[in-house]
């Protein structure tokens, strides 16, 4: 295997509960190429969120594990072991939430500083000009010293996205992220995402909109029942699914969305 | 009968006096109780049950309990077990300073707990270690929550304060009560001080409404 088609994430066997009774992830096995765009889609309590969760470190994992370049990053012997995660591989993932989760008592320009300089000791100064072009680039130039409080949902999410962006991410997650967006705010919050999409960052991305999937999907993947049902190029989830219950639940979002 | 206020104009000084001595005490007890009271705040949100245990134990005996037997309870009982004298001034000072902890740590506690989970999330998606996401996101949050309801602990304890006089410290109350036994003029004297109370009590509460507004206003997300 060459280094070039080496997966950048490797999920092997990942199996979630919470608490004794709620099993959310039973086994899953993903593996994602550098370079793919992975949409996860399926209906709501499937496990999509908590997989994304997961992958960026913010949970424990009864057993399974989880590679990033190769590298081993979670991972738990099961039955109450502990979950190991190696923070300093949590460093290269990025993620932006559904509910935006700025820091309320910091202007646009310090939320996105405040990681580089207090996590990689970067000068105040070279932080401040990266995110000035960043905000330039996403169109939020005049909102550097706003605070969210004084910022719509759309632009919000999109300072999110150049706060996470600013520590370079390898991967990016995007757990449902237009979710909590008025309508008409949706489309600047999505051209971002395409525009990085653009630039080859790979990304794993959970959404309800199938338009969005379809648009930046390398790959889609349906997740139900917390594990994968199907898996395979956007053309053949979205379009032609080959198993009963993708087409069921394509079926039915489609039909609600007309 | 007739009222006759003039009289308090020969005792103006010595209510200056009593209102100095209240607001002294008053601002002590703020500094000294408010810091306790965040650390008592922070103890109980601690993952220990012991250290959240005691922290209980103490906020629900002080927050329970009348001021008054506190300060008595100190005055009289503490020097019997200690075996030291204390000064009126030091029993007023370590009486309301417990109380006043007592209060703020539930002022703090709450603030602590309403930066939700969902900040704590970003902190680790941004890689902030343990120290960072204390001092640059979780506190920076909690007293800025914490300040509308401070205020009016401040405010509450600047009431309560009147209550020293009983052991004998020369606060307003202490000098009004003076000034009213000597001249035999309740009416006029007691009215004055309480008058004197208001003027500071009702603005600071007016300032409560405002700076919360503000800082709700701040913090909405």
């Amino acid at each position: 295997m060459t280094s070039a088609s080496a997966p950048l994430v490797s999920i092997r066997a990942l199996h979630k509960s919470y608490g004794p009774h709620i099993q959310v992830l039973k086994g899953l096995d993903i593996e994602m190429k550098p370079g793919e765009r992975v949409v996860v889609i399926g209906p709501s309590g499937g496990g999509k969120s908590t997989l994304l969760r997961v992958v960026m470190g913010l949970e424990k994992i009864d057993s399974g594990s989880v590679t990033f370049g190769g590298r081993p990053y979670i991972s738990s012997a099961g039955a109450g072991a502990k979950t190991v995660i190696d923070t300093e591989v949590r460093r290269s993932i990025g993620m932006v939430f559904q509910h935006y989760t700025l820091f309320p008592h910091l202007s646009v320009v310090q939320n996105l500083v405040l990681a580089p300089c207090k996590v990689r000791g970067e000068k105040k100064a070279s932080a401040v000009r990266r995110a000035e072009a960043l905000l330039e680039r996403f169109g939020l130039a005049a909102k550097a010293n706003a605070y969210p409080a004084q910022l719509s949902g759309g632009q919000k999410q999109r300072v999110a996205i150049a706060r996470a962006l600013m520590l370079d991410p390898k991967l990016m997650l995007f757990d449902e992220v237009t979710s909590a967006l008025d309508p008409e705010l949706v489309a600047e919050v999505e051209q971002v995402i395409l525009q990085l999409a653009g630039q080859d960052m790979p990304m794993m991305i959970v959404t309800h909109d199938m338009w969005f999937a379809k648009n930046i999907a390398s790959r889609v993947i349906f997740c139900a029942g917390g594990v994968v049902v199907e898996d395979g190029p956007p053309e053949q989830v979205l379009g032609a699914p080959r198993e009963e219950r993708t087409r069921e639940f394509i079926d039915r979002v489609f039909h609600i969305k007309q | 009968m007739s009222l006759d206020f003039s009289v308090l104009l020969l005792f103006q000084d010595a209510l200056v006096l009593g209102l100095w001595t209240t607001i002294k005490l008053t601002l002590i007890c703020v500094v000294l109780g408010s810091s306790l009271g965040f650390l008592v705040g922070l103890a109980r949100t601690a993952p220990s049950a012991v250290v959240r245990g005691i922290a209980s134990v103490y906020v629900e005996f002080f927050r329970g309990t009348p001021v008054l037997i506190q300060l008595f309870w100190i005055f009289f009982c503490l020097p019997l077990i200690l075996g030291v004298e204390l000064s009126n001034l030091a029993s007023g000072v370590i009486a309301l300073t417990l109380y006043m902890g007592a209060i703020t740590s539930e002022t703090f506690r709450a603030s602590l707990k309403s930066v939700g989970r969902e900040q704590m999330d970003a902190c680790i998606a941004l890689g902030l270690p343990r120290h960072v996401q204390v001092t640059s996101v979780i506190l920076p949050q909690a007293v800025l929550r914490a300040v509308p309801t401070l205020l009016s602990n401040c405010v509450s304890l600047f009431k309560e304060s009147a209550l020293v006089s009983a052991v004998g410290m020369a606060d307003l109350m202490f000098v009004g009560q003076n000034i009213s036994n000597n001249t035999a003029r309740p009416v006029e004297v007691l009215t004055v001080v309480a008058l004197i109370y208001f003027a500071i009590a009702f603005p600071l509460t007016r300032a409560v409404t405002l700076v919360e507004g503000r800082i709700l206003k701040k913090l909405a997300i």
